[in-house]
This record gives structure tokens, C-alpha cells and sequence, in this order.
């Protein structure tokens, strides 16, 4: 990896409002609110993240952009980054921040250094054979796993960009990769429900799974519905949740239901189906480190947040547009929702302050 | 459900009248123009019509608008007509656009399911009026052909009055893919020659009963019915049998390969007018996705149905059409989808009698309007008539009263004529 | 309607019978009837043929009021009855409606305009049947039928099957609003979106979000124990729409079309029976759904009555005065309005007894029709219904009809009704068992003897009709899904007819047909191959299959086609299989 040279504030920034992290603690989910939004013109948002440090938000939009802001604002202080000819709809980071990777719909990953002040792209990795679905880092960053719609999944050294090892097996788009926190497993989920565990040394295939209530197949536009929109270990590994859909009516008018389904990694067993009762899909879902799981959803617009042995929402929050994705700061104070009319909001789980 | 089209007032008026129209008269049309029927005979020609049910993206597809706002993450490609650029979801039939022509400024001004089927069928916006298929079947089909003049291979149920006054031997025939149709041997207790006296008394029978006046249509369907199964009895090994592996493997094993196996096949051995209907591609959520599934389907089952007409030589006497009801919206919904939109879409066609590699039409920078050439199903009608050698500005002659072929405030596209 | 004249037995078999209540004295609904329809065409007579002979009335009545054709037998009995025609063709209504098979034609005829053909998905359509059999067996009043369906969610397990309606329609909003307004008041409010009339726009949007309001307090409830489905409803919840035109926003509280709106009684918001919850479907304690119950059969509700005056119409004369029979509204008025007024007026008076009305119907001129004509250009004729129209039989009627004509039938309903007496006989036997043993312990054996001997063979069994009939339907009930799924079509419209391939497959080759073919003892072909004399064939042929003698020419059609044959058996089952399949056969004619 070359040398980046760290980000140096410039006299003509304005100063920087306090850090989320220098408030006092005080996680209540019942008093989330809107702090910041975030726009852009247009079209609406595809995906968004919080980078490791807590500085940034990247989102990605139904055009070939990608915007970051200041996490703490303002929106004027917004960055276009350009550099692919098609839609981003993933993005990971390196884990000191410094490097932000995007899948695109451009059969390529985009490579940034993401604290320049006007990042253009390292490299343009030519990835896949069509779409790039998803992107994640090791957790260790020394490895980049992507997989795209030549049913593939590859494994990418971030120093060399050399192409690591390929992971045949799904015979239908893969639509999610994510490690597992101890680094030696691979984990990825199809549009057919369809979940692979693979250990990383050997490249084989360790456990299969089915999760064929988040899949449908419409008899009457014979077309298959699903895939993961978003996945997601907790950060011991324990589980793993996956943000999708369920009870697929009519795949072509979006009649489905939201569903997060989390499962016991170790037990192998699907140990909740988080289905909400409304239409549209879970697009995001993350573990709290406070312990519950917080998630997203469109085109109904909201958080839902889930205690991890309910059934049912403890609370919910309307967001002003459909939740595209969701991600959370690192202090877990706040997170970023990308939405369908074309704002990124930061919300916040606290007390509004005084 | 199909509905009965009572929705316009000059529409009832028809309705009524075309209802009995359809009771009373003979309907049994013949050319107006005797030397024309005479063209005709020296060269069989046929139609393979591929609807893409549901209504094709046209920014999927035919008519990209890359980098604009509503272009899609979809990037265009170019094809073997220098200058023409269509969707990258098409890279087989980018190949072969040297032998097919865009319409790219079509204007239904109607955003209906139904409404828009019937217009791109009928050529005219309200009605009862013969679909193309059914007129193509009329004019072209010899008197002695092997096999029904409009075939439909589809999985769907709606059922359509195809063939209006026209006599009820020109309706489509649907068949349900390419499995035989049930019933089609005859039960060993019945001989060959018991099968044709039997028949031969029936037909008496039902002519007698025609005798009685009233409601010629309805007895028309039905005995007509009975050529039409005689028809296909005497073809059955046309349904019988797998197809050569290498045939499944280049169509591919799903229903719509199937499906354009059997179209080839009817095609070769008499078929007048063969449909097949691809589903579905209503995709008002996830259009991006269903349509990488559905046009990855589509492109290389087609482009080989196409190879194998064009390499046996039939492709420059059949005229093909790939078609929808409409296209779909520029603007995309926030299910990731595309919906209904007639207002400025394509369709693609090629073969007997169309100018190859030719665009005719444009849409503006976002796709919202047509610029330049708009045109309708009534000019598109007349379009395929003419490519067949069919006079569509003449008329059906009922008994009593002659009725335009094609909508006579419309006229065919020249610029698509060879 | 007693009209005496000489006829010549001749004439009633073979010609056209003249206009025998052309000076019928009474001012009757079938007078009335007459009167309007043969007002509407100046020159009426010019263009109306003859009324049709009595072969044709008892085929055609009998397959419209029990969907099926006559026995061989009933086909001689009314053609050899001398009784006047007039007088023999109303008992013949009168004894048609009195019949169980009565019911079992209108349970199909309710069924298709009801369910339109849709599967079953969460009512069996077993218990849906079965409840319109009822109705029919009771002649309910359809106003007290439409009510009963209107307000029924499902949940409770006595009156579940007439949630079919709502239910097998997965309760979808939009489609159970609009076949509401099309299946009880003959009006497709979702048309509005076709229009372009700015004020016929707004007049049918109107309608259709009023009608909403009823209904959309209504939710499909699935019992998360036995994952049935049912209907609950909240206490609260109001329409809003938007105008197509203007954007401006409307209200509107539950209403019929232009009727006043009903409106919420106070303090009825949020009060429950049961509350709505995951385990329990909301019971309001004031229902919209009852309201619409109330609202659609309501005397102020012209559209009710007009709309089941039209589609009673339809199923008798081949075509609605309103067609397609769903799309009543402004721009497509009735053919003959004055006369569906007087209908659906007649019709409302009478209770909305349907079985009355149709033997009104049934007993008209223009019902009598016949559908011979010469005339060059008979378009004006069948509009005015100067000419009986063709009505293919529906998919049930086909069924029976074909049953009956090769005999299959016969031995069915003798099997059945062997089946029940033998049933019945080991009842009883069982009973006097039971009671004799009550009576004393001890009989000598001699005495036992003679106990089974005073049993049920000396005693004969009477199995009622309606018994044998339900009987029978179950014995058949497969044979009869089986043309339901060959021959179905959608309802909504009368007027066009499509025979396909696939159809003229089944009849040329399926099994089924043939099967019914096959030479038995009993059945028409069994019959035919033991006759020796053609003229014997050609009549017990006709007569079976057609209902009607064979003309002169058609006798010596067969005469040579059997001469023509090696084999006896052969032949006639040819010729039976080909007027089987003829169009005389398919067609109500």
C-alpha cells in the first residue's frame, strides 16, 4: 500500500463543529432524531457508509457519482467523486480510513484515497464480468473480497490489486460478500437464498444453507425475486444478519415484505425471521454495539430496531424518504441512511441536546 | 381478463355494430384486388412475431441514454450497423442488427396494458378489428397449408378474439409450449378410414346447420376449430420428440428456448404467422435486475432463431418484429423499477421486405418525448403489411360492406420499405 | 295465455308454429314484454321469425332452466302430447322450475356470474357450491343472496362458504371494489380511467372511491393457528382521493353511486366488539361492510335491480340488453331501456324471486323465437331479438347434455338409485333390528326368520328425487370439472364465442367421450347397434342426441351411411359420435 499523506486541515476550512464522540454517552433509541441531512440533486441514493475514523459520509446515487461530506457537515462542504460509468450501490473502507473501495455497476472497483481533498481514483479495477454487488475489506485490510453477476466471488490483495483466489459455486448472482470477524471465512448469499460459508485458505465450500423464504419465484412474469441488500456479522461473529425480503406476491409490482433474518453462526440455525408487515424489502441492517440491531427499509421509510431475541420492532422511525441503506458511526451514536429522495439524514440515538 | 371494449362512446357504437357485424355476416373477406392475391403466390411468405409481454424497456434495450438521469446503470454497445448503439443487455443481437431496423419514436398515448396490446395488435387505437397476425394469416396462408395460419405459443391465459370478421379459421391457434397438445392421436378404436367418413358426415352436419342463418361467426369458430385440429394432427411429430441437444443448447432449456424451437419449427413446415410470447417484463420494481434475467434470456434464444431463418433462407420471406404493448418510464421509481410508457418508446424488426440497419425515429436526451418522426401502432400496422406485399390501404370485403385493412388516417413508414 | 289452435302433429314436429299467443289476452309481464320489444323495430313482423317449434322449446327450455337436455323419453312424451302448444309449453316451465335440476342450473349460472371461474384458493368450492345449491333449492330472493355475501367475512365456520366472493379474491381492494360495483350493479367503475369526458370522469371516480369507503375498513385476516383466511374490520379509517383533473382532494363516506353518503353514526369511531390484534380479527361495532350489505339491495339502488334483470335476461335470450352485461354507464345505455326498467321493476315487486321471473321470461314470444331466418341482412333481427340467438352451452350444460344423449346418464342415475335403496334397505333393516331387539330379549329363531323376511325387498323404498339428484351430481362431479376446465370461459360478456383447437381435440379424441361411446347394454350406442331397421336408427338417433325427429332427408342420410357400412356396430356409432359433436349439439339453438 503506498503512502498517503495523512489529512491536513487547510487555514481555509471552517472549523470543525464538535465530534460526535466528544458528547457524553447516552444511547436511547426512542428519542432518535434527525441532525444533519445531506442532499444532492436529481436522482435518489443507492447506498451510503460512515468511514472507520467517524470523518466521512460516502454515498453512491442512480447516477455514476459518488459524494462524501464531512460526517459533522456542512453540506456545502460536499465532494463529487467520479470515476465510474455506472451506478455504485457498495462501498468498504480500509481499516485506518484511508482508502474507500466501490463496487460498480461498471464491472469495476473504484480504489480512492479517501482524505485528499478531491479524491480521484488510484485504479479503476476491472473486477467482474458484469455488475460489482459488493465489496468488503478483511478485517485485518489486507484483503478486498468483491463478488459480481458472473456468479464469482474474488479475493483481491489491497497492496498489489493482484486477484487472489476466485470462489465459483453460486449458480445465480451472488448479491452480498462479508468476512467473518475472525478473518478466515468467507460468507456470501445469491438471489436464489442460497448461503456459502467457504474457508478462505482452502477455497472450498465448509457449510450451505437455504434460506428459501427470502426468495420467490413469480410464476406469472417468470422472473426469481431476492438476494441479500445488505449482510452483516455482529462483531464477535456470533451472528449474522441479512437484510432482504420475504412472502414474494408479485415480484414485478414490489409486492413482498421486509425480512432480516439472523442467524446463529455457530449453531448454523436460522434463529430469527425479522419480517415486518408491510411492502418493500429491508435494505439495511446493522449490530448495535449496544446490543440491539437497528435495520432500514423502502420504500416504506423506516428504522426499525429489533432486540435480538424479539420478534417484533421495540421502535420504529419514520425517515422522510425510503431507507436505501444504513450505517453506523463508530461510537454507534449516530448513522447515515441513504434515501430515495436523494438525502443522506444522520440521526442520531440520543436525547436532543438542550 | 380480457375486457369487452365498451370504454369509448365510438367504441360502443362499433362494438354494437361490430358484434353483429361479426353475428350476421358471412365473413368471408377476399382481397380487392385480384392481381395482388396473384403476387402473392409466386413466393410464401411468413411472419415470426416475438412480443415481449409487459412492455421492454426502451432504455434497456433499443433506444440507451447513457450517462443521462434516468440512463440506468446500463451502458450501450455498439453493433454491426456502424453508428447504431444499443443496450449492452443485448450483445448477441447487437451482432445481427445488420439485418434488423429500430423504430425508436413510437407514440401510443396510452399507457394501458390492454389499450396498448390491442393498438400494437389491431393498428388501430379502439375496436374490433383483426390483429395483424390474423390479417397476415388471411392474405398469405395457401389454400392448402399443413398447418393452422396463426400460431401463439404462450403460457398466459387471456384470451384474445384474434381474428374479429375476419373468418374464424385465421383466429390464433395457441399452444401452450411445446409439449404435445393433449389429445392429439387418435384412439386406436378409430380406424383411419372410420376417422375420415365420420368427418366427412360431421362437416355435412355443420354446413347444414350454417343454413340456418343468424350467428355465422359462432358456428364459423367452431367448424373451423375442427380444421384446425385436423391440422395439427396431421403434424403431430411436429410435437413429438426432444430436440437435438445442440438445438437445447443453443436456444437454451428454458420455456422460451423451447418455445422458439417449436416456432422454427412451425415456421419450416408451414406455419404462416408464428408468435411467441416471452414473459414477462412488467417490471415496475427492480427493472434492473429482471431485466438482465429476462433480456439474458431472450438475446441469444432470439439471435439463434434468427441465425437459423437467415442461414436456411427463409429470414428474406419472413418478416420478424420484436414488440411490446409500450415501454417503460425514464423516470425511475423508487423500487428501482420502470412503469408504463407510451409515450416515447421502440420496437425492432427486420426481415421480407424491411430496409435493414436503418433507426427511424428519435427520442430526446432523457428519453421523455419523441424529436423526431413520431409514428403510432396504425402506421407500424400498415408497416408490416406493405414489408409482406399486402395492400394494407385496400379493404377486407364482407359480405355488404367493405372495411379498410389498415387504419386509413395512417400511412406505412417508407423509410422502412425496401 | 291460452291460445286453442288445431295443430297438426306434422306441422309442431317438423315446421315452425305459428305466433300462438300473437292475440293472447292478459296484460302479463311475458304481454308486456312482447309489447316493448316488438315496438322497438317498425316492421317487426317483417323481420321476426316464426316462434319455434315444440322440439325446439323443449330443448332449448329445458337445457336454460335445468341445464341439461330432455331424455329420449320426455323428447317423445311432449311431442306425442296433444294438448295445445300453448298450454303444454307453460306446464312444461312450470314442471322444468319445479324440478331439483332447477337448482342445480342455478347454482352454475350464479356460480359463473359470482366467481367469474376464479380457483379456489381459501374456500373449498365444495361448501361454496353447495351454498348456492341451497339458495337455489329455497328460490332465496337474490336480494337476500347478495346481502348474505356482501356482509360475510368468513370467520365464523356455519356461513364461511359465502366469504368465497371476497375471499378467493384475496380480498384485493381494488379488484373487489370494482367487481362489486360490475357483479351487483352491472357496472365496471374502474372504467373511469378509460374515459376521456372530463365529466364523466369525475362522475365515475366519485363512484368508485364511494363504494371503497364501504370496504376498506375490511382486511384479510389470516388465524395464526389455523392459518385461515377471514375477513376482520377496523372501527375507524376514512377515503381520501384526489381528483384526476384538478389535484384537489376528496372525502367521501361510504356510498352507492349518487345515493346519499352514509354516514358514521357519533361516537362509533374505535368501538370494537372484538378488537383487532395478531391472534383476533377486528369485530367493529359498527360495520361498513353491513352497510354495504344493506346499501347495494337497497329499493333506492336502481343498479340492483337493472343489473340482475339484464344477466337473467342474458342467460335466457342469448344477449343483455346492457352488453357486455358489466359495463352499464352513460355512454352505453340499454338496447331497450324501457323494458329493463319494466324488468328490473317486475323483478324487484316480486322479491327478487328468480325463479318466478324466469318463467315469466320463458313463457314471452321473443324467448320463443326461432333462430332460423332467411334474412339477407339479419343483423337488425338479432338486435331486436326478432331472431332467437345461439347460445353455446356453458361448459356444465355440455356436460349433461353429452351425458344424457349417449346414455350415460341412464345408468348413472340407476346406479345411484340402486345404490341409495340398498343404502336405505340396510338402514332399515338396521332399525327394525334395533327396535325388535328393544321389544324382547329372547325370539325364537323361527320368529327371526320371519322378522328378516317382513324386511326392506318386500317393502318398497322411496328415494326422494332430490336425493337421487345430489346422488348423481356427486357420481358425475369429476366428468363435470373435467368440461368446466375444457370449455370455460370468463363472464362479463355473451357475445362472441371462440371454439378452439384444443377443444376439438378433447371432443375428437379424448378418452372421455369415447369411453361414453362405447357399446354398452344400456347406454345410446348399445341401443342403436341392435336395431335392424334404419328408419328405427335414424329416429332413436335424433331423438337421443337432438331431441327432435329425424327430417325425411336426414333418414336416408343414415339409411345409406349404414348400407354403406360392414359393420353395423361401427356405423352407428359414427353417426353417433358425429351428431355428438355437431354444431346442433353444441349450440342452444
Amino acid at each position: 500500500m503506498t503512502q498517503q499523506p495523512a489529512h491536513v486541515p487547510q487555514p481555509q476550512d471552517p472549523p470543525a463543529p464538535p465530534l460526535s464522540r466528544d458528547l457524553p454517552p447516552g444511547i436511547n433509541v426512542i428519542k432518535t432524531h434527525v441532525v444533519r441531512t445531506f442532499s444532492i440533486d436529481d436522482v435518489p441514493l443507492t447506498t451510503c457508509r460512515i468511514d472507520p475514523t467517524g470523518n466521512w459520509v460516502v454515498a453512491a446515487a442512480e447516477n455514476f457519482e459518488i459524494y462524501r461530506w464531512p460526517l459533522a457537515g456542512p453540506q456545502s462542504a460536499r465532494t463529487i467523486l467520479q470515476g465510474h460509468n455506472s451506478w455504485v450501490r457498495s462501498f468498504d473502507f480500509s481499516p485506518d480510513g484511508q482508502w474507500l473501495y466501490s463496487g460498480g455497476y461498471d464491472d469495476r472497483i473504484g480504489i480512492w484515497p479517501l482524505a485528499d481533498p478531491q479524491p480521484a481514483p488510484e485504479r479503476m479495477l476491472v473486477a467482474h464480468e458484469g455488475w460489482v454487488r459488493w465489496v468488503r475489506t478483511s478485517p485485518d485490510g489486507s484483503l478486498l473480497a468483491s463478488c459480481g453477476n458472473d456468479n464469482l466471488l474474488k479475493l483481491w490483495d489491497t497492496r498489489t490489486w493482484e486477484l487472489v483466489h476466485v470462489f465459483e459455486g453460486h449458480h445465480r448472482y451472488p448479491y452480498a460478500v462479508v468476512f467473518h470477524p475472525d478473518g478466515k471465512r468467507l460468507v456470501s448469499f445469491d438471489l436464489m437464498g442460497v448461503i456459502k460459508e467457504w474457508n478462505i485458505a482452502s477455497g472450498k465450500v465448509t457449510r450451505q444453507w437455504e434460506a428459501k423464504f427470502m426468495w420467490g419465484f413469480d410464476k406469472k412474469f417468470r422472473a426469481d425475486m431476492g438476494g441479500a441488500r445488505d449482510m452483516r456479522f455482529s462483531p464477535d461473529g456470533k451472528y449474522l444478519a441479512v437484510a432482504g425480503l420475504t412472502e414474494v406476491t408479485n415480484a414485478f409490482a414490489g409486492t413482498h415484505k421486509p425480512m432480516v433474518l439472523l442467524m446463529d453462526w455457530e449453531t448454523g440455525e436460522f434463529k430469527q425471521k425479522l419480517r415486518i408487515d408491510s411492502q418493500g424489502m429491508a435494505w439495511g441492517i446493522r449490530f448495535h454495539p449496544e446490543g440491539f440491531l437497528v435495520g432500514c427499509g423502502a420504500p416504506s421509510g423506516f428504522l426499525w430496531f429489533w432486540k435480538l431475541d424479539g420478534d417484533k420492532p421495540f421502535h420504529t422511525f419514520k425517515l422522510s424518504g425510503g431507507g436505501r441503506a444504513l450505517d453506523l458511526s463508530p461510537d454507534g451514536r449516530q448513522a447515515a441512511v441513504a434515501q430515495t429522495d436523494r438525502r443522506v439524514q444522520i440521526v442520531q440515538f440520543t436525547d436532543k441536546p438542550a | 381478463m380480457q375486457r369487452d371494449h365498451g370504454c369509448h362512446r365510438i367504441d360502443h357504437e362499433f362494438s354494437r355494430r361490430g358484434f353483429l357485424a361479426s353475428g350476421a355476416l358471412a365473413g368471408v373477406a377476399s382481397l380487392s384486388s385480384p392481381s395482388l392475391a396473384k403476387e402473392l403466390q409466386k413466393k410464401q411468405k411468413r411472419v415470426l412475431q416475438i412480443y415481449l409481454q409487459g412492455g421492454v424497456s426502451q432504455l434497456e434495450s433499443w433506444d440507451p441514454k447513457p450517462g443521462t438521469r434516468y440512463g440506468g446503470p446500463f451502458r450501450p454497445i455498439p453493433t454491426s450497423v456502424p453508428g447504431m448503439h444499443i443496450c449492452e443487455l443485448l450483445p448477441h443481437t447487437a451482432q445481427r442488427m445488420h439485418l434488423m431496423s429500430i423504430v425508436r419514436g413510437i407514440n401510443l398515448k396510452t399507457n394501458s396494458h390492454h389499450d396498448g396490446r390491442l393498438f400494437m395488435e389491431m393498428g388501430r387505437r379502439a375496436g374490433k378489428f383483426p390483429y395483424v397476425g390474423s390479417v397476415a394469416a388471411k392474405y398469405l396462408m395457401p389454400e392448402n397449408a399443413p398447418l393452422p395460419g396463426y400460431l401463439h405459443v404462450t403460457t398466459r391465459g387471456l384470451t384474445d378474439f384474434t381474428n374479429a370478421f375476419l373468418d374464424a379459421r385465421y383466429g390464433q391457434l395457441k399452444l401452450a409450449g411445446p409439449q404435445v397438445p393433449e389429445n392429439l392421436i387418435r384412439p386406436k378404436v378409430v380406424t383411419a378410414d372410420a376417422a375420415r367418413r365420420s368427418r366427412t358426415l360431421l362437416k355435412r352436419l355443420n354446413n347444414r346447420f350454417s343454413g340456418r342463418g343468424g350467428q355465422k361467426s359462432f358456428t364459423d369458430s367452431y367448424n373451423a376449430s375442427f380444421e384446425m385440429a385436423e391440422k395439427l394432427m396431421a403434424r403431430r411429430e411436429l410435437f413429438e420428440g426432444e430436440p437435438a441437444g445442440r438445438d437445447l443448447d443453443r436456444y437454451g432449456r428454458h420455456p422460451f428456448g423451447r418455445n422458439c424451437l417449436l416456432a422454427r419449427s412451425l415456421l419450416e413446415n408451414g406455419g404462416t404467422v408464428v408468435k411467441v410470447t416471452h414473459h414477462g417484463y412488467d417490471t415496475h420494481a427492480e427493472n434492473f435486475n429482471f431485466h438482465l434475467e429476462q433480456l439474458g434470456e431472450f438475446d441469444k434464444t432470439f439471435c439463434m432463431l434468427l441465425d437459423d431463418l437467415n442461414d436456411s433462407g427463409m429470414l428474406e420471406s419472413t418478416l420478424v418484429m420484436i414488440y411490446s404493448e409500450f415501454g417503460r418510464t425514464p423516470k425511475i421509481n423508487v423500487r428501482y423499477g420502470r412503469d408504463h410508457w407510451g409515450t416515447a418508446w421502440s420496437i425492432a424488426l427486420g426481415g421480407q421486405g424491411i430496409t435493414p440497419g436503418a433507426i427511424v425515429g428519435a427520442t430526446n436526451k432523457e428519453g421523455t418525448e419523441v424529436s423526431q418522426r413520431e409514428v403510432d401502432g396504425g402506421h407500424l400496422f400498415h408497416t408490416y403489411l406493405q414489408a409482406l406485399g399486402i395492400d394494407s390501404t385496400a379493404y377486407h370485403t364482407l359480405d355488404g360492406r367493405k372495411v379498410p385493412i389498415g387504419d386509413p388516417t395512417r400511412q406505412p413508414i417508407q423509410e422502412l420499405l425496401a | 295465455m291460452r291460445r286453442y289452435l288445431p295443430i297438426i302433429l306434422a306441422l309442431v314436429l317438423v315446421g315452425p308454429v305459428m305466433d300462438v299467443a300473437a292475440e293472447a289476452p292478459g296484460n302479463g309481464l311475458p304481454q308486456q314484454v312482447d309489447k316493448l320489444i316488438e315496438a322497438a323495430l317498425p316492421n317487426f313482423a317483417e323481420h321476426a321469425s316464426p316462434l319455434c317449434n315444440d322440439a325446439e322449446f323443449l330443448r332449448r327450455v329445458t337445457l336454460d332452466l335445468t341445464a341439461t337436455i330432455p331424455s329420449s323419453e320426455a323428447t317423445r312424451r311432449f311431442l306425442a302430447d296433444t294438448t295445445p302448444t300453448g298450454t303444454k309449453r307453460v306446464r312444461l316451465i312450470d314442471r322444468l322450475l319445479a324440478s331439483p335440476a332447477y337448482a342445480r342450473r342455478m347454482q352454475y349460472l350464479l356460480d359463473w356470474i359470482l366467481m367469474e371461474r376464479r380457483s379456489s384458493e381459501n374456500v373449498p368450492s365444495a361448501g361454496w357450491e353447495s351454498y348456492l345449491r341451497q339458495a337455489a333449492t329455497e328460490n332465496r330472493p337474490w336480494d337476500q343472496l347478495a346481502h348474505e355475501i356482501l356482509v360475510e367475512g368468513g370467520g365464523d365456520s356455519k356461513t364461511r362458504s359465502r366469504a368465497r366472493f371476497y375471499l378467493d379474491r384475496e380480498f384485493d381492494l381494488t379488484v373487489v371494489t370494482r367487481d362489486v360495483g360490475r357483479i351487483f350493479m352491472g357496472k365496471d367503475l374502474e372504467c373511469a380511467q378509460c374515459h376521456n369526458h372530463p365529466v364523466v370522469d369525475a362522475y365515475l371516480q366519485r363512484h368508485y372511491y364511494g363504494l371503497k369507503a364501504f370496504l376498506d375498513r375490511s382486511y384479510l385476516f389470516t388465524d395464526p393457528k389455523s392459518k385461515k383466511k377471514s375477513l376482520g374490520e377496523k372501527a375507524e379509517g376514512d377515503v381520501t382521493f384526489t381528483s384526476a383533473f384538478d389535484d384537489t382532494k376528496g372525502k367521501t363516506s361510504p356510498r352507492i353511486l349518487d345515493l346519499a353518503e352514509i354516514i358514521d353514526p357519533d361516537g362509533s369511531n374505535k368501538q370494537y366488539v372484538t378488537k383487532p390484534s395478531k391472534s383476533a380479527r377486528g369485530v367493529p361495532r359498527y360495520s361498513r361492510r353491513q352497510q354495504l350489505g344493506i346499501a347495494v339491495t337497497a329499493e333506492q339502488n336502481r343498479a340492483f335491480r337493472l343489473n340482475i334483470a339484464n344477466r337473467l335476461w342474458a342467460a335466457m335470450m342469448g344477449r343483455g340488453l346492457v352488453e357486455p352485461l358489466d359495463l352499464g354507464h352513460v355512454d352505453n345505455p340499454p338496447s331497450h331501456p324501457e323494458l329493463l326498467d319494466l324488468l328490473g321493476d317486475q323483478l324487484h315487486d316480486h322479491g327478487y324471486d328468480m325463479k318466478w321471473f324466469l318463467g315469466q321470461l320463458a313463457r314471452t314470444r321473443a324467448y320463443q323465437r326461432s333462430s332460423l331466418t332467411s334474412e339477407p341482412s339479419a343483423k337488425v333481427a338479432l338486435k331486436h331479438f326478432a331472431v332467437g340467438l345461439l347460445k353455446p352451452l356453458s361448459p356444465e350444460q355440455y356436460a349433461w347434455a353429452t351425458m344424457e344423449a349417449t346414455g350415460v346418464l341412464a345408468s348413472t342415475r340407476s346406479s345411484a338409485r340402486k345404490k341409495l335403496e340398498s343404502e336405505a334397505a340396510q338402514a332399515r333393516a338396521k332399525k327394525t333390528k334395533k327396535t325388535s331387539q328393544a321389544g324382547s330379549d329372547k325370539k325364537p329363531d323361527s320368529d327371526a326368520k320371519q322378522d328378516k323376511a317382513a324386511t326392506p325387498s318386500a317393502v318398497s323404498i322411496t328415494i326422494s328425487s332430490a336425493a337421487l339428484e345430489t346422488a348423481v351430481d356427486k357420481a358425475v362431479a369429476g366428468h363435470i370439472k373435467t368440461f368446466v376446465a375444457q370449455f370455460a370461459v370468463d363472464g362479463g360478456q355473451t357475445t362472441s364465442f371462440s371454439a378452439t383447437a384444443p377443444q376439438a381435440l378433447f371432443l375428437v379424441n379424448g378418452a372421455l367421450v369415447w369411453d361414453w361411446l362405447k357399446p354398452t347394454t344400456t347406454n345410446l350406442t348399445g341401443r342403436l347397434s341392435k336395431l335392424d331397421d334404419p328408419t328405427a336408427v335414424a329416429e332413436e338417433l335424433y331423438i337421443g342426441v337432438l331431441n327432435r325427429p329425424p327430417t325425411e332427408s336426414e333418414r336416408n342420410e343414415v339409411m345409406v351411411y349404414l348400407a354403406a357400412s360392414s359393420d353395423r356396430s361401427e356405423a352407428t356409432l359414427e353417426l353417433t359420435w358425429a351428431l355428438l359433436l355437431s354444431a346442433e349439439f353444441r349450440f342452444n339453438h
